[in-house]
């Protein structure tokens, strides 16, 4: 009901929008009434895609859906086919100009809604309805490109639900059917599909990407393989989850929780990025990064958001992942774990790690050699200022670590502060913020300490990934969102090997002990609520983001490696696609057979009235009363009466209330069974006084 | 079973491929069995994908490539989603039809040319049935008339026939389709009716003026039971009698005391005979005189007259009225040239 509400409502605003006289919903003719709600369908399935499609879209979509919906109120006449044709040419070149391209996921999308729009203007046969519907399907497709989110999915199962139901609208040609019936009818095939649905979901082998997709720039990501000063700022306010990690075993402290993204080595003097893969220069296999570690193992499973990077953010310093999906990451020498393509999906991986580690081998590597370049005139100041430090009398025989540690103290009494706002930054850009505003933030810091070793002539390298998690796990997930995104340094010791240094606890320790992100202004909502009650907020998040998780991990996540988890636990032993497809095509056969019996079992099924007559005609037959097939009960009295005389009349009395009970004032629903007993009593008795 | 209304549609064509199919087609209808009630079952009933099903599979196919290229789980729940209810539609189409029953009631005769109501009563032992079209299986699809069956009820539809001439024609091959609820499938069967229905001689439109009577060649009247009399007289009325030649006044009264109508007895001094007469009609082929003959049958029954048929080895004897009107029409309708 509240759908056909929610129509009125918009059946007002549509009034106030167009001027036409509104008849009331009621009163609509059926055509105009069906045209209407489809048009409202249609503006609830484009809807979501108000944010990102081009606003000369949307005004196309608004104007020609008002349009076609004061035609459908009115009555005029729809538009010749030129004039159509003339606006999506219009459309076209709007689409060329503002994507520069027709390929691809905006400018596709952004002609898909055109075209559905466009195509309301010309629903004139079957035909054209069809088109609007599957056009429709694919409409609510895309959205899922943008977003998978249980939202979305919601309001695209009304938007199915919506488009369904205006089909089955179009094939009752008779009458004026309500919605709510239609309504009705469409969600009752949905209903009795989804079985299907599920098994074809639950089986239906996953495989990979039939051919490559075209990137879309400008996407949100955490992480990205170059650093610029400043580039992390925008990846700080976003408080979209990156990952969810869950420990088996107790949590290591939130100050433990490194996660390894890019590992970025050279610079040149603006940007941070890392060392060439070796196998893709020479064709030689990544040599495995060398761990020296301490302490048992910890091990934890992560599901992992879309990133599209190639790069996989593990937890520090993780020795061993479980391949999952065909998605194996291998690991590089600088313990990167490396995809072979960018992630597009959500994945969840098993793997082991260690948190007290040591990494690389002690004797100096080639990765070191690089790590110690600097590009020349950039930073001149620091540079000078390092290496005086360097050769301050005090620090002349001190290796790397005792030099890191000077660094550190520098930031902690230097007057440095943290904050995600420090300003712009010029080209000399470590000087300026080393040794003049001294405000910024993790990229600034680890940057800053990196140029400083390395001028001191200490290898050393930017490391990015995230810190931290959420400080509640949410059913024991803890959640890593985009704002932990971080970036810190590493150097090399001799002797020992690659140490991790967080230049950014020494100036906002509260950042990596307790993972408290420095949080933007809030909105003004969300302020006053907070201002309120901060707890009821948080637990409303946390309640929301539980079944969001549940969401992910049961639906979204959902792939080739719990495809055989299910199969494995349904008993077989080493289960692969074969037996998938085996699965589903028995599933199926059995399926379409149920139906194929169950409408050959509803051919034999007969009206409980036809097949309580047919007992008690057989009964009468064989105590020697007349019995006609067309014989209704009233008739079969008058013939008990006239061969049985009173003898027959409590059988008599009793086809008289069969009589009544079929035809009479207060007919009843289903036969009696009140009168097959007496009739059966009554039958019983005279058969045996006919024997007598 | 390949019975389309394109295979009807093609069949006029001197094709020898339609001309072959038409023939299996008219050997599959004559397999049919005859009857004026038809119980639908999964006999009766056939069903396959229409062009609308075909292109919503080709959706899904798209969808399903989409999700698997863009790996999205949700994809694959829209695409299955559809997919289930694709099917379910499938089994929702044949149970539409599956069950009913069809019933031919006695059709009512018509003139050749012009349409004939085929009474057909549809009834639901179980629950609604909706969009059920029914047509002869030889006309345009645009001839569909659509009904719904309530639940445990009954719908009446008339279906339209035009008889293509006169005589006993059988009933032809009707066929109820129906594509509800999503109109992925259409669902149809294909049904014999056994009554035949009486097709008169086509009318013809712009007829000349009715031959006058002719005086009786002596005997007394055949046609009046009345004395003859200057005076007009009235009598008891008589079935037959056509509205004009009810004295209403009087029979108003006559009707207020109890009696019966009461008609004006028109008897005239020289009694005249009216003769619908094959011979009156010369000079055009034998169907477009028998539209004549049928043309001022119809005239002669609304000018009230007594008439009489002559066809050549027919005669109908003159007299009045509707039936009248009917055994003319009839003799005409089954007339051979001797």
């Amino acid at each position: 009901m509240s759908t056909v509400d929610a129509l009125v409502s918009r059946g007002g605003i549509g009034r106030l929008l167009l001027g036409t006289r509104w008849p009331g919903w009621r009163a609509l003719p059926r055509d105009a009434r069906d045209t209407l709600f489809l048009l409202a369908v249609i503006a609830w399935t484009v809807l979501p895609h108000a944010s990102h499609l081009p606003t000369w879209t949307i005004a196309l979509v608004v104007a020609v859906l008002a349009w076609r919906g004061r035609v459908a109120v009115s009555g005029g006449a729809l538009p010749g086919r030129w004039m159509l044709v003339g606006v999506l040419a219009v459309a076209i070149v709007l689409t060329l100009v503002t994507f520069r391209t027709l390929l691809g996921k905006e400018p596709g999308v952004t002609l898909a809604v055109a075209l559905m729009a466009l195509k309301t203007l010309e629903l004139r046969a079957r035909r054209d309805a069809f088109v609007v519907f599957f056009l429709g399907f694919f409409i609510i497709l895309t959205h899922f490109l943008y977003s998978q989110s249980l939202l979305v999915a919601g309001a695209m199962l009304v938007s199915v639900w919506g488009l369904l139901t205006a089909v089955v609208l179009a094939h009752m040609p008779v009458g004026q059917p309500s919605l709510a019936r239609a309504g009705a009818l469409a969600a009752r095939t949905a209903m009795l599909g989804a079985p299907v649905m599920a098994l074809l979901f639950l089986l239906f082998p996953r495989i990979g990407p039939l051919w490559g997709v075209p990137q879309d720039g400008g996407s949100k990501t955490g992480l990205s393989n170059a650093l610029r000063l400043g580039s992390l700022a925008e990846v700080a306010t976003d408080d979209s989850i990156a990952m969810r990690i869950r420990f088996e075993g107790p949590a290591p402290a939130p100050s433990a929780l490194y996660f390894r993204g890019p590992v970025l080595t050279r610079f040149d003097g603006t940007e941070w990025t890392p060392l060439a893969l070796p196998f893709a220069a020479n064709g030689v296999a990544p040599r495995p990064a060398t761990v020296r570690s301490e302490g048992a193992p910890v091990r934890y499973e992560l599901t992992l958001e879309p990133l599209r990077v190639a790069s996989v953010p593990m937890l520090e310093a993780t020795t061993s992942v479980t391949p999952t999906d065909g998605f194996a990451p291998s690991p590089r020498d600088d313990l990167q774990w490396l995809l072979p393509r960018p992630l597009n999906e959500r994945v969840r991986f098993h793997a082991e790690a260690q948190t007290r580690f040591v990494l690389g081998s002690a004797r100096r590597g080639a990765e070191t050699y690089e790590a110690r370049e600097l590009p020349p005139g950039f930073n001149p100041r620091t540079v000078a200022w390092a290496r005086a430090l360097r050769d301050h009398a005090a620090n002349r025989d001190g290796d790397a670590q005792a030099y890191a540690q000077l660094l550190l103290a520098r930031i902690r009494s230097g007057g440095y502060s943290y904050t995600l706002a420090p300003g712009e930054y010029g080209r000399d850009a470590i000087d300026e913020f080393w040794l003049d505003r001294k405000e910024g933030f993790c990229e600034h810091y680890a940057a800053a300490f990196v140029v400083a070793m390395r001028a001191a002539g200490y290898p050393a390298r930017i490391v990015t990934g995230y810190q931290g998690a959420d400080p509640l796990s949410v059913d024991d997930y803890w959640i890593v969102r985009q704002s932990a995104a971080h970036a810190w340094a590493e150097f090399w010791q001799a002797g020992t090997g690659w140490i991790r240094a967080d230049p950014t606890g020494a100036v906002a320790p509260d950042r990596i002990n307790r993972s408290r992100r420095l949080a933007p202004p809030p909105g003004f909502v969300a302020g006053a609520l907070d201002a309120m009650n901060p707890e009821l907020l948080a637990s409303w998040r946390n309640a929301w983001e539980a079944v969001n998780n549940r969401w992910n991990q049961w639906v979204l996540t959902y792939s080739r490696g719990q495809q055989l988890a299910v199969l494995r636990r349904l008993g077989f032993s080493s289960p692969s696609w074969e037996d998938l497809a085996l699965l589903l095509t028995f599933s199926l056969s059995t399926l379409a057979l149920a139906g194929a019996t169950w409408a050959w079992f509803d051919r034999h099924r007969v009206d409980p009235w036809v097949r309580q007559l047919e007992r008690i005609k057989r009964r009468l037959a064989s105590l020697g009363v007349p019995v006609a097939p067309h014989d209704p009960p009233r008739a079969l009295a008058a013939h008990v009466r006239e061969r049985l005389g009173d003898d027959g009349e409590a059988l008599a009395l009793a086809l008289d209330t069969l009589e009544r009970q079929r035809y009479g004032r207060a007919a009843r629903q289903r036969p009696d069974p009140g009168v097959d007993r007496i009739v059966e009593v009554q039958w019983r008795r005279l058969r045996s006084q006919a024997g007598r | 079973m390949t019975t389309t209304p394109a295979a009807a549609v093609s069949r006029g064509l001197p094709n020898p491929l339609a001309r072959a199919r038409a023939r299996v087609r008219g050997w599959l209808q004559s397999r049919l069995p005859k009857s004026d009630t038809q119980l639908l079952t999964q006999n009766n009933i056939y069903i396959l994908p229409t062009k609308a099903g075909w292109m919503f599979g080709v959706t899904l196919l798209v969808l399903l490539l989409a999700s698997i290229n863009y790996q999205l789980n949700l994809g694959y729940v829209l695409t299955f989603l559809l997919a289930g209810s694709g099917l379910v539609s499938m089994h929702v189409t044949h149970a539409t039809l599956r069950g009913l029953t069809l019933h031919l009631r006695p059709p009512q005769q018509t003139h050749a040319g012009t349409a004939a109501a085929l009474e057909l009563v549809l009834t639901s032992p179980g629950t609604a049935r909706f969009g059920i079209g029914l047509r002869a299986l030889e006309a345009d699809a645009s001839t569909l008339v659509w009904t719904d069956v309530p639940a445990g009820g009954q719908a009446v539809v008339r279906v339209g026939w035009v008889p293509p001439s006169r005589g006993r024609h059988a009933v032809p091959t009707l066929s109820a389709e129906t594509r509800f609820p999503l109109g992925l499938f259409r669902a149809w069967t294909v049904w014999r009716p056994e009554s035949a229905l009486l097709a008169w001689p086509a009318l013809e439109p712009d007829p000349p003026p009715l031959p006058a009577a002719r005086p009786i060649v002596g005997g007394p009247s055949s046609t009046r039971s009345s004395d003859g009399g200057e005076v007009e007289g009235v009598r008891a009325y008589r079935r037959g009698d056509p509205m004009k030649l009810i004295a209403w006044k009087k029979a108003a009264q006559a009707l207020e005391t109890g009696a019966e109508l009461v008609s004006r007895d028109t008897s005239v001094s020289t009694r005249r005979e009216l003769w619908v007469d094959w011979d009156a009609a010369a000079g055009l082929g034998v169907e477009e005189r028998l539209s004549r003959l049928a043309a001022w049958t119809l005239a002669a029954e609304r000018a009230g007259a007594d008439f009489g048929l002559h066809l050549p080895g027919a005669d109908v004897a003159p007299a009045g009225g509707e039936m009248q009107r009917r055994a003319c029409l009839e003799a005409m309708a089954l007339w051979r040239a001797p």
